[in-house]
């Protein structure tokens, strides 16, 4: 199979995998109990009063009719409206989606700094201390609930040394980049950093851990193999062959499991924004699913199914790119 | 099914590991405390503060330790917390609104585990018969079957769960305790509380994993020797996934089922943090309320997350346990 045929077809079925994730949400808003009519008027509202709504936001229609309509707007981008805020659903969700990126983006950059140079020094010191802390802080770090993490960390930082805030997000990274630009002063990106720093950690511990884990099994089974003694024999230093060709060897697996663990990454935004209080798309699916706000939720949920296929689609051809044997099967 | 060779492979590796040690040490002390709560609770976990005619809760156990007033951000109205400092009354102090911690750790741990074991219970039922269909017939049933799982992988679990439980609504499921209803603990809740939706709603979530795992093994048996004699036999397909692919492929079952114990719990107590469990004798709801009284009274959101640190490590221990005794293939060293 030519890698062209490799990718369209990765994306028809990527194409299909959101058509079930958009079907899947429509069918649990339709078994969803109770009459979304109560959840925009109040409960007193003259029967007249919540026919005429009943008509406006389409609910008299037959469910198909709905489902169709939902369809139809979703190609274009139009994810109805907000029953609580009567606001449209995908400004809703564009003005959170910022907040989110850059705490999974923070998050990665924690944990791949931290994770490929310790799993690295754990792989080729074996059984020294350095290995056996490793090892410990990954089993640990993929044992802790990240939400009990967070308000470990703020126990520790914020309430009793005060070094960090508690919660929020003041500024966003994009205004505190205009802000140093346009004024020169730093003190925007200081506050957006001593804001995301707690939250950045409590996301990546787990994938520190996981990435550890995986850079030291993999970097292992690459140290036995034939070409690593070839090398050593001609006299390369160790840590270049470390870095730039074993690491590079063990890099194929590592990306290949960070791309299913995505879901992870983003359940893990969901309650870590739900602990520091960081206005993303996290804590907005959160009070969405207390106001039983249907539109809100299955929009959200769409949005999050959509990023997680584009990603894993883009992690996919990038592996069957270096890998051509991935295109045969 | 546990052949000689699998015992002793078992063995091995449980000698040689003091990790496995220390595991399935953790694991069973956790086991007997839960098990045993309503004997070891000092307090009864659900007992808290009593209101006087002035509305004012005041502590049932006569708690002397500092009482803290703040002011209410919504209202403005002056609350008083009987939160009590961990003495000898209270191995580990009482909450805000004068609980047992100690108690409630126990009984945390009940649901933690009872959740954990029936839900992977739950999932497995689900996903092991999907995948094992899904991997023997192979040809469209798999492709059409795997699409509904990709579907399935594309929701992040914690987020799948929480818009079910939007769908559902909370629950909770009552079961007589054997050992108060025996009159060994008076004084104890009289039922132990399973969150009905919750653990249904794990199970639904996570069933796609072991259907990921059964398809792969049916697809590896289905060519063996011993499948095609079965088959030229005349034996039917369902007496063939029953007999030979199922326990064949059991290996991989297990070491899956025990890593999804500890996902489950972990799921469990961020849904009830999140407060959409149904009961409230839950680490990750004790860790919520201990939340807003970190300044104060830190071990109310400490302990219970020690509990949940304690559960999964000594599950992800056993797992690594078996992994490395089942699977020949993988390796004690390299393993993840």
């Amino acid at each position: 199979m030519s890698y062209a045929k490799f990718l369209v077809k990765r994306i028809l079925q990527g194409v299909f995998v959101v058509w079930g994730v958009v079907t899947v949400t429509f069918a649990l808003r339709a078994a969803a109990p109770g009459d979304p009519v109560n959840l925009i008027v109040d409960p007193g509202a003259s029967p007249e009063l919540r026919e005429q709504i009943r008509r406006e936001v389409g609910l008299d229609q037959p469910l198909y009719v709905q489902y169709l309509e939902y369809l139809q707007g979703l190609v274009v981008g139009d994810l109805g409206f907000s029953y609580q805020s009567r606001r449209d659903v995908s400004i809703m969700i564009a003005e959170r989606l910022p907040a989110t990126l850059e705490l999974a983006i923070a998050a990665t950059i924690v944990a791949v700094v931290i994770a490929i140079p310790l799993g690295v020094v754990s792989a080729t010191r074996r059984h020294e201390p350095a290995d056996y802390g490793a090892t410990l802080f990954s089993l640990v770090g993929i044992s802790t609930p990240n939400f009990w993490l967070g308000i470990m960390l703020i126990l520790v930082l914020s309430v009793q040394i005060g070094l960090f805030p508690v919660s929020g997000r003041p500024v966003s990274f994009t205004d505190a980049v205009v802000s140093l630009v346009t004024t020169g002063y730093a003190h925007d990106l200081v506050t957006w950093l001593r804001h995301i720093a707690l939250p950045a950690i409590t996301l990546g511990t787990y994938f520190t851990a996981l990435i550890t884990r995986l850079t030291r099994s993999g970097m292992l089974d690459e140290l036995g193999k034939p070409y690593v003694t070839a090398t050593e024999a001609k006299g390369l230093p160790g840590v270049l062959i470390r870095y730039k060709h074993v690491l590079r060897n063990t890099m194929i697996p590592i990306v290949t499991v960070l791309g299913l663990q995505l879901g992870t990454l983003i359940g893990g935004a969901v309650i870590t924004e739900a602990v520091f209080n960081w206005p993303g798309l996290g804590s907005r699916l959160i009070s969405a699913i207390y106001a039983v706000d249907w539109p809100l939720i299955q929009g959200i949920i769409i949005v999050i199914g959509v990023g997680f296929v584009c990603i894993n689609i883009l992690v996919d051809s990038i592996y069957a790119y270096l890998n051509p044997r991935v295109t045969d099967e | 099914m546990i052949s000689d060779r699998l015992k002793a492979n078992l063995k091995r590796e449980f000698d040689r590991s003091l990790m496995a040690k220390l595991g399935l040490a953790i694991a069973i002390v956790i086991l007997l405390l839960a098990t045993f709560a309503p004997i070891l609770a000092t307090h009864n976990p659900t007992t808290t503060g009593q209101f006087d005619e002035h509305g004012n809760s005041y502590p049932p156990w006569g708690v002397t330790h500092e009482t803290h007033t703040w002011e209410d951000g919504d209202d403005g109205r002056e609350r008083i917390s009987y939160t009590a400092e961990p003495s000898p009354d209270h191995y580990l102090g009482t909450n805000n609104i004068g609980q047992d911690v100690f108690s409630r750790l126990l009984y945390g741990a009940r649901t933690s585990l009872l959740v954990g074991l029936i839900g992977t219970g739950l999932a497995a039922a689900v996903g092991v018969p999907f995948g094992l269909i899904s991997g023997y017939y192979g040809g469209r049933i798999d492709d059409s079957m795997m699409r509904i799982a990709d579907v399935m992988l594309a929701f992040p679990s914690l987020v799948l769960a929480i818009a079910l439980i939007g769908v559902f609504g909370r629950s909770e499921q009552f079961i007589p305790d054997p050992i108060v209803m025996a009159g060994f603990a008076d004084g104890m809740p009289e039922y132990a509380v399973l969150p009905g939706t919750v653990t249904l709603v794990v199970a639904l979530v996570n069933w796609v994993w072991f259907a990921r795992v059964a398809r792969g093994e049916a697809m590896s048996v289905r060519s063996e020797e011993y499948v095609k004699a079965a088959r030229s036999l005349g034996a039917n397909n369902r007496t063939i996934l029953v007999k030979h692919v199922l326990p064949n492929s059991l290996t991989p079952i297990i070491v899956l089922a025990t890593i999804q114990v500890a996902a489950i719990i972990l799921l469990e107590s961020a849904l009830s943090y999140l407060g959409f469990s149904g009961t409230t004798l839950s680490w990750g709801y004790e860790i919520q309320q201990g939340q807003d009284y970190l300044a104060t009274a830190w071990w109310i959101a400490t302990v219970p997350g020690i509990g949940i640190v304690l559960a999964v490590i000594s599950i992800n221990l056993l797992g690594d346990w078996l992994r490395d005794s089942l699977d020949p293939n993988i390796g004690g060293e390299g393993g993840v």
